[in-house]
C-alpha cells in the first residue's frame, strides 16, 4: 500500500483555487488603475527635513537658553498628569455601578440600559467632549479632568462589565443561602473577585488618560497641549521638542510604572 | 410536595417524609435523581411547585424576600465546590457566613462584632484550622476548604445544615476526615443535618436515617439499622457495584 502524502494544510477544492485567482486578479487590477490614473507626487517645503529635526530633538538638549526652560514644561507636564489621575479617579468610582448594571449576570434583562449609556459614551470622540466642556466650564483644566472623566467611563464600564460576566458566582449563591441580601452578595461575593482586574484596568486606563490629556490641551482644556499647539503654529521647533521630550520621557516613565504595578495586581 | 422545573423535567415527584431535630440524614440516590433538588428546596433555592415545604410548622413555599432571607439564616448551605472567595482569607469567608445576622451598613465596612469575631474563629478552631485564619482561601487544600465552609456554615447558627455532595471533589480519605467533622459538629450543636451522598458505604459510616431517592420519587426511608444491600439495589435500580463504594477510609 503506498502511503500517502500528508500536507500541513488542508488540500484546497477546485472552487477556492478559483477564487483565489480571481480575488488575486481583481486586487492586481485595482492597484493598476489606482497608482496609474492618481497623480502622487511628493511637495517638497523650504525648510529642510534635517534642519528641523536637528532643532526639535538636537537643540533643545545642547542649547542652555533652552535647557532651563525645562522645569516650566514639567510643571505644565504635572498639570497634564493631574488631569488625567482626576479623571481617572471620577471614572473608576462611577464606572463601577453603570458596569454592573451593564452585567447581564448581574442585572439580567436591565443590563441593556448599562450597555446603552456606555456605548453612548464611547461613540463620542473625547475632543468633542472637551470642546464642549471647555464652552461649558470655561477654559482650564476643570474642563480636562470631565472630557477625560466622562470618556473613560465609557470604556472602563465596558471592561469592567466584561470581568463581571466572567467571574464564578457560586460566591453569591453562597452568602444568599447563608441570608445575606443582594448588596451583601455583591459586596462579599462579587467584588472581592474583580477588584484585582478592575485596579489594573484603571491604571491602564490611566496610562491612556495621560496621553489623551496632553491632545486636550490643545482645545484649550488645559495641561502641556496648549503651549505645544502653539508652539507648532509658530514654527517655534525648538519649544516643540522642548515639550515632545518631556512627554516622551513621562509617558515611558508611566507606562514602566503602571506596567510594574499590573504585573502585581492580577 | 413536586417539583417541575420549567423545562418541562420533573425534578421530584410527590415527596413526603418528616426530618426531626437532631436527625443526621443522608440523602442517597444516583445523579439525576433529584437529590440535589430535594436538598436545595428546603432552603429554596428551588421552589418546589407544588405541595408544601413546613419549617417548625411554616410553609416556606409562599416565604418572599425577607421572611426568605430569614429562612436562610436558619438553614445553613455546604456546597461541593465550596464556594469560597478565593481571594479572601479564611476567616472573612467564615464571616460571610454572619451576614444575614448583620446590619448590611456594618457589614459593607466589615464591622462585625467581637462576638461575632470570636464566634468565627471558635468556629475555624473546632474543625481544626484556626492557624489558617487569615491565609487566603485559595492556598488551601480542598478538604480544608471545605472545613472553613462548614466553619463559615457554623458561625451563620442555623438550626439545619444543608450538604450538597459536601465531599464529591474530594480523595477518599479527605472524604472520611471532612464527614467524620461534619457530623462531630452537627452532633455537638445538636442540628439536624441532610446530606447528599452517592457512595453508599459513606452514607452507612455516617448516616442516622437514610432516605433514598430514584427519578424523583422516594423508594426508601428508614433508620441506619433497616438498611440491607438489598434497598440500596432498590434505590439504584440495579445490583450494586465496586464503584458506588468509596472506601479508602484510614485507621
Amino acid at each position: 500500500m503506498s502511503e500517502q502524502k500528508i500536507s500541513l494544510r488542508k488540500a484546497q477544492t477546485k472552487r477556492g483555487k478559483i477564487i483565489f485567482y480571481l480575488t488575486l486578479l481583481i486586487l492586481s487590477i485595482l492597484y493598476l488603475v489606482a497608482i496609474s490614473k492618481t497623480e502622487f507626487s511628493i511637495s517638497s517645503s523650504q525648510a529642510s527635513p534635517l534642519e528641523t529635526l536637528r532643532r526639535i530633538f538636537i537643540v533643545p538638549i545642547t542649547n542652555g537658553d533652552y535647557i532651563v526652560q525645562f522645569p516650566e514644561y514639567i510643571g505644565y507636564m504635572l498639570e497634564t498628569i493631574a488631569i488625567a489621575f482626576a479623571g481617572g479617579v471620577v471614572a473608576t468610582l462611577l464606572a463601577i455601578p453603570i458596569a454592573f448594571l451593564a452585567a447581564r449576570n448581574i442585572s439580567k434583562k436591565f443590563s441593556y440600559i448599562g450597555k446603552a449609556i456606555l456605548n453612548a459614551i464611547r461613540a463620542i470622540p473625547e475632543l468633542i467632549f472637551a470642546i464642549i466642556f471647555v464652552a461649558a466650564v470655561g477654559i482650564g483644566p476643570y474642563a480636562g479632568v470631565l472630557a477625560i472623566s466622562i470618556n473613560s467611563i465609557g470604556m472602563l464600564g465596558k471592561l469592567y462589565a466584561e470581568v463581571i460576566e466572567s467571574i464564578d458566582l457560586s460566591t453569591v449563591d453562597a452568602i444568599r443561602a447563608s441570608g445575606g441580601n443582594r448588596l451583601q452578595a455583591i459586596w462579599y461575593g462579587v467584588l472581592p473577585q474583580v477588584l484585582p482586574e478592575f485596579s489594573s484596568y484603571s491604571i491602564y486606563r490611566f496610562e491612556i488618560d495621560v496621553r489623551a490629556s496632553t491632545v486636550l490641551g490643545i482645545v484649550g482644556a488645559g495641561g502641556i497641549g496648549a503651549p505645544l499647539i502653539l508652539a507648532t503654529y509658530q514654527r517655534n521647533w525648538e519649544d516643540v521638542g522642548l515639550i515632545l521630550i518631556v512627554v516622551i520621557v513621562f509617558v515611558s516613565l508611566i507606562d514602566f510604572l503602571s506596567g510594574k504595578i499590573r504585573k502585581k495586581l492580577v | 410536595m413536586s417539583l417541575v422545573y420549567p423545562n418541562g423535567h420533573q425534578g421530584l415527584k410527590n415527596i413526603n417524609v418528616t426530618i426531626n431535630d437532631g436527625e443526621f440524614v443522608v440523602i442517597v440516590g444516583m445523579s439525576g435523581a433529584g437529590k440535589s433538588s430535594l436538598i436545595r428546596s428546603i432552603n429554596r433555592m428551588v421552589t418546589p411547585t407544588d405541595g408544601e415545604l413546613l419549617l417548625d410548622g411554616e410553609n416556606i413555599l409562599e416565604f418572599r424576600e425577607k421572611k426568605l432571607r430569614e429562612l436562610r439564616t436558619n438553614v445553613g448551605m455546604v456546597f461541593q465546590n465550596y464556594n469560597l472567595v478565593k481571594r479572601m482569607s479564611v476567616l472573612r469567608n467564615v464571616m460571610a457566613g454572619r451576614l444575614g445576622h448583620t446590619n448590611t451598613f456594618k457589614s459593607l465596612l466589615g464591622l462585625f462584632s467581637q462576638q461575632d469575631l470570636q464566634l468565627g474563629m471558635a468556629n475555624l478552631k473546632r474543625v481544626g484550622i484556626e492557624e489558617k485564619a487569615y491565609v487566603r482561601a485559595d492556598q488551601l487544600s480542598g478538604g480544608q476548604q471545605q472545613r472553613v465552609s462548614i466553619a463559615r456554615v457554623l458561625t451563620q447558627q442555623p438550626k439545619v445544615i444543608l450538604a450538597d455532595e459536601p465531599v464529591a471533589s474530594l480523595d477518599p480519605p479527605t472524604s472520611h476526615k471532612v464527614m467524620k467533622d461534619l457530623r462531630r459538629v452537627s452532633k455537638e450543636d445538636n442540628l439536624t443535618t441532610i446530606v447528599n451522598l452517592h457512595f453508599i458505604d459513606m452514607a452507612m459510616e455516617y448516616a442516622d436515617r437514610i432516605i433514598g431517592l430514584r427519578d424523583g420519587e422516594l423508594v426508601f426511608d428508614g433508620p441506619i439499622s433497616e438498611v440491607t444491600e438489598q434497598t440500596f439495589e432498590e434505590i439504584y435500580g440495579r445490583p450494586i457495584k465496586d464503584g458506588d463504594l468509596l472506601g479508602g477510609e484510614e485507621e
